[in-house]
Order: C-alpha cells, then sequence, then structure tokens
C-alpha cells in the first residue's frame, strides 16, 4: 500500500496535511518522516509523578502542536486532550489518556519508520 | 543575503521550524532559532529582521522572555512578532499582546493565510519605517532652514552694528561651555544636553532687537547720552516683539528660549538690569549665562567707541563688578573655563 494510503488508514488526514503545503506530497513524507525523531527526543510515559507534571506538560504540548501541523488528527486529538487534563490538574485522567494513546502513537511510528 | 526581507523562526521544534520555512522560504530569507536565546542574539545582531515568527512554549528563554527582551532594547517597535502556539491560555496571549505581538498563529498553520497575514503586516511596518524616515529627514530639513533663518536673522543685525558676524558665533561657543559648566556643577541647573543644544540656537537671537534702534545711537563712537541709553535699552523689548511677530520660523522651544534670552540677557543678580529688574533667580538660568557671555564677548572685541580689552582685563571687570552683578555659582564655572583657556 502507498505509504500516504497506510497513513490515512491510521487516521492521519494527509489531504489536510498537502492542502496546507499547497500540494508538495514529497515535502509532507520528508516532514512527517522526522515524527519518530521527534517522538524519541520528547519522551512522554503514564507512570509519571507529580515532580514530572510541568515537564509532561511541555512535552505533550509539543507533540500536540507537531501532530497538529502534520495532520496526525488521532495524536492531536490524544494529545491536546492530555494537556487540557494536565491544565486542570486532572493527572489521573491524564495518564489513562496517554496509555490509550501510546499504541495508537507506536502504529502510526512503525508505519512512518517502515518506509 | 539578498534584499527581500528576512523573517526569524523561532521554535525548539524543528519540524515546526521546517513547516514555516517552507512556507516563506520563497518570499523572505530564513533565519531559524531553536530557542529564545539564540533569538535574541540573531535579533540583536541583525538589523534585516523583517519579522519574528516566536513560539511561545519553550524551554529555559521562552517567547515572553524575548518579547520582554525587545521591549527593553527597543527592537519591538521596528519588528512585527507573531505568536506561534498551540495554547489557548488567554493570560498568557494578553501578555504576549501586552508586550508589543501583533499577531498570534494557532498550531495547526494553515498555509495560505498564514502567508497572507504576515506578508500583510510586514508590508506595512515597511511603509511605516519608510514614512518615518521621509519625516524625519524633512523635519532635520526644516530644522535646518529653521537654523539658517535665525541665524541669518541674528547675522543680519550683526552687521548693521558693524560687527563681522562673529560676535553670535562666539557668544554661541561661550554660551554652550558655560552652560554646560554650570549644569555640571550645579544639581539645580542642571539641563540635558539637548536643552542645551536648543538655548545655544537660541542664543543667537539675543542682540535681534537692535533691528529697530537707529543708526545714530547704535553706531555712535562716544559715549551714549542718558536719552540715548533709554533707547538703546529697548533693543530687548524690541527683539521680543520682533520675535513675536514671527513665531512660525522657529520651533516652539527655540522660540520660547529665544524670548527669555532676547528679553532679559541685559538684566543682572542685583536686580539693577532691564529691562524689567529682575533680581537672583527671576532671571533664568539660560539668561544668566548668556548675560555673562555677552559681557565677556564685547569687552574683549573691538567696538565704535572702544578698543578690545584683553581677556586678563576682561576678567577683571567681570569679577569687579564694572558690568554689573552675575550670579556668584555662574562667576565659579566663568572662573573654571577662564582656567582652562
Amino acid at each position: 500500500m502507498d505509504f500516504l494510503d497506510e497513513l490515512k488508514e491510521l487516521g492521519v488526514d494527509t489531504d489536510k496535511a498537502l492542502k496546507s503545503l499547497a500540494g508538495k506530497t514529497s515535502l509532507y513524507e520528508k516532514l512527517v518522516k522526522k515524527f519518530p525523531g521527534m517522538v524519541n527526543d520528547y519522551p512522554v510515559s503514564p507512570d509519571f509523578s507529580d515532580d514530572e507534571i510541568n515537564d509532561v506538560i511541555e512535552k505533550t504540548h509539543a507533540l500536540k502542536g507537531v501532530a497538529g501541523n502534520l495532520a496526525i488528527t488521532p495524536l492531536y486529538n490524544g494529545y491536546s486532550d492530555i494537556v487540557q487534563f494536565l491544565r486542570e490538574g486532572k493527572p489521573e485522567q491524564a495518564k489513562e489518556a496517554l496509555k490509550s494513546l501510546l499504541p495508537v502513537q507506536e502504529d502510526i511510528v512503525n508505519c512512518i519508520e517502515r518506509h | 543575503m539578498d534584499n527581500r526581507g528576512t523573517v526569524l523562526i523561532v521554535d525548539d521544534v524543528e519540524i515546526n521550524r521546517l513547516i514555516l520555512k517552507e512556507m516563506f522560504d520563497e518570499s523572505y530569507n530564513i533565519i531559524e532559532a531553536s530557542g529564545g536565546a539564540e533569538a535574541v542574539s540573531i535579533i540583536n545582531n541583525n538589523k534585516n529582521v523583517s519579522a519574528v515568527l516566536l513560539d511561545l512554549l519553550m524551554p529555559d528563554v521562552n517567547g515572553i522572555d524575548v518579547l520582554k527582551t525587545m521591549n527593553k532594547n527597543g527592537k519591538i517597535k521596528n519588528i512585527p512578532v507573531f505568536l506561534i502556539t498551540a495554547a489557548d491560555d488567554q493570560e498568557i496571549l494578553l501578555e504576549a499582546f501586552g508586550l508589543g505581538a501583533v499577531d498570534v498563529i494557532m498550531k495547526p498553520f494553515i498555509a495560505q493565510f498564514l502567508k497572507c497575514r504576515i506578508g500583510n503586516i510586514i508590508e506595512l511596518y515597511k511603509y511605516r519605517r519608510k514614512l518615518e524616515s521621509v519625516v524625519k529627514e524633512q523635519t532635520k530639513r526644516l530644522n535646518e532652514l529653521m537654523h539658517s533663518t535665525v541665524e541669518v536673522l541674528a547675522t543680519a543685525i550683526e552687521f548693521r552694528d558693524c560687527e563681522s558676524g562673529e560676535h553670535v558665533k562666539r557668544i554661541c561657543v561661550l554660551t554652550e561651555e558655560l552652560m554646560t559648566e554650570v549644569s555640571n556643577m550645579y544639581p539645580e541647573y542642571y539641563l540635558p544636553p539637548e536643552e542645551i543644544d536648543k538655548i545655544v540656537a537660541s542664543a543667537v537671537l539675543h542682540d535681534v532687537g537692535k533691528i529697530a534702534i537707529p543708526d545714530s545711537i547704535l553706531n555712535k563712537p562716544g559715549r551714549l547720552t542718558k536719552e540715548e541709553f533709554e533707547i538703546m535699552k529697548q533693543h530687548t523689548v524690541k527683539g521680543c516683539e520682533l520675535l513675536s511677530s514671527i513665531p512660525a520660523i522657529m520651533d516652539q522651544e527655540v522660540y520660547s528660549y529665544g524670548y527669555d534670552i532676547c528679553r532679559h540677557h541685559h538684566e543682572r543678580w542685583d536686580g539693577k538690569g532691564y529691562p524689567d529688574g529682575l533680581a537672583g533667580d527671576e532671571i533664568s538660568i539660560w539668561a544668566q549665562v548668556v548675560a555673562v557671555a555677552d559681557v565677556y564677548d564685547a569687552l574683549t572685541s573691538p567696538r565704535v567707541y572702544k578698543a578690545a580689552f584683553s581677556s586678563e582685563k576682561a576678567k577683571d571687570m567681570i569679577f569687579g563688578g564694572e558690568c554689573g552683578t552675575f550670579n556668584p555659582k555662574i562667576m565659579k564655572a566663568f572662573a573654571n573655563i577662564m582656567e582652562r583657556h
């Protein structure tokens, strides 16, 4: 299957992403292939402590922004919820949301890395 | 680097910088910064930055810190800053707007909107800078014209007074020196350098009223009679009348200083001067300073009714009270200047 079609299957809104990049498919592919590296640079785990909340907010906020720009919609929505929970002082709900989101992220990252 | 504008992209996430770079690469030179400290350094050292796309939330030096620095160094007045954020924290956004940010770009970006919004603002700032430069140049030319007009007026009366025109120049030099000395020595008389410049520019007008004095008195070789001296004294008041009739040729401050100096440069500290008999600090410090400069130059220059005195003799006459009483503080400042000469 084509790379972008595979991403679309995983919920990535590639049409929207391409539209925002003036239809430049190769550019989008170049950018999206940098996403796994970013996930490595901004590691987040559901077992964070209270002391780490600010750090987690920073990382999830950054991941949310990039996911939005690349139209990786499931991750954008998921990280938006997590940031919101953390800012509202609901770390337990954030942890639950993160637990659900990480496998989705893993699938997307694996797909990107395969290509 | 060509003559296109330069856009500085500040974001700690490389992918975001690449996306923005791609959007603006065609129309602008792009500089990237991965953090606030690097951004501040680029803004301070690069005169060609046309706009800053600034991520708000960054580790260490964040977007708000960058804006604060740009406020401190004045860069915010000339460089439009666009906030890039996925956050909708209204307090932070309001703080950023309060610090001079011009617009907010919410992530995810929509390229076409972004290009239009940022392009429009960059053009507006460019246009504003051009207008400011034109206004500055015209103001400079207007000021030069005003100063020339004032100098022509002052020099014309010097020639009529059988002087070479050099008296006016010497008065300006001595006024500047003495005013600066007084200002530095006495906090109560302190004036910033730009005000002293205006006083010096105004000092040329001190004798402009002599234009209304008949030649027979103005250029009389011998001592003036009491009646003639009364007419001569009117040059202070006549000068003010003249300035009042042409206030538009000079700016308001030069006019105000000029008017005051013209009227009061023959007042004396003990109240025995003219035309108003002011005493002590009723006389403005600039009129007092011009009075000393005027007397010293009159004594050391040849006139139709006398030869030039030596500098030593002139000093003795001034300190000895032969030319009226002056402010003791100005006398100390004057003594300092004379010692340096």
